[in-house]
């Protein structure tokens, strides 16, 4: 199925978004500290692996992905640091919630 | 040494720097280490799903061979790098979003 890249991406942003709903998670009201880190954790790991996947470390089954490419790569190998960055912090936020220490406000 | 085995634990290394150099300190903090625990947790089925299909697939000419699961000992560096990096810059903008 060509959308089962996009599927796991999808089953990872279940919980969070879920969970966003019930928790007052606050880092969405820091948006320039949310774009700033996760856009440089994106254009760091896309240079990174842009590159890579050129030389031939790893490639992508065409059976599993959609066949939307840029620069060599799938559009869900994109889209997959924007949602890893945004689960981290989430997580990190979330835990805080939980624990009780002083979260983002 | 291979490439990605390099990078890989070279990016890890990288994230523990920047955590000292930008005076962040997440590494002493109680809630990222139970962050990491709770991604390595998701890690194992959403980077095992991708590794066993294989919806990615790796050069062996570039990465050790060994495998937890099915998931190259490498990705366990390379996520830890990452996740690790993406919450020590939180960590910063937040600082400076909350002292101009």
């Amino acid at each position: 199925m060509k959308t089962e890249y996009l599927l796991v991406l999808a089953a990872i942003l279940v919980f969070p978004l879920m969970l966003s709903l019930v928790m007052r998670i606050r880092m969405y009201k820091h948006p320039r500290a949310m774009l700033f880190s996760m856009g440089i954790m994106c254009v760091v790991y896309w240079t990174w692996d842009v590159l890579v996947t050129a030389r031939g470390h790893w490639s992508f089954n065409p059976a599993y992905v959609l066949d939307a490419r840029l620069l060599g790569m799938p559009v869900e190998e994109w889209l997959f640091f924007i949602i890893i960055a945004f689960v981290a912090i989430f997580t990190y936020e979330a835990v805080r919630l939980v624990i009780g220490e002083r979260s983002a406000q | 040494m291979k490439e990605y085995t390099f990078l890989a634990v070279a990016s890890a290394v990288l994230a523990l720097f920047l955590d000292r150099f930008l005076h962040t300190a997440v590494l002493r903090k109680r809630e990222y280490w139970i962050a990491i625990g709770v991604m390595f947790f998701f890690k194992i089925p959403s980077n095992g799903y991708l590794t066993w299909r294989p919806i990615v697939l790796y050069n062996p000419e570039y990465f050790l061979g060994v495998r937890l699961w099915s998931i190259p000992l490498e990705d366990f560096f390379y996520g830890y790098g990452f996740i690790t990096a993406t919450i020590v810059l939180w960590e910063y903008f937040l600082r400076k979003d909350r002292t101009p």
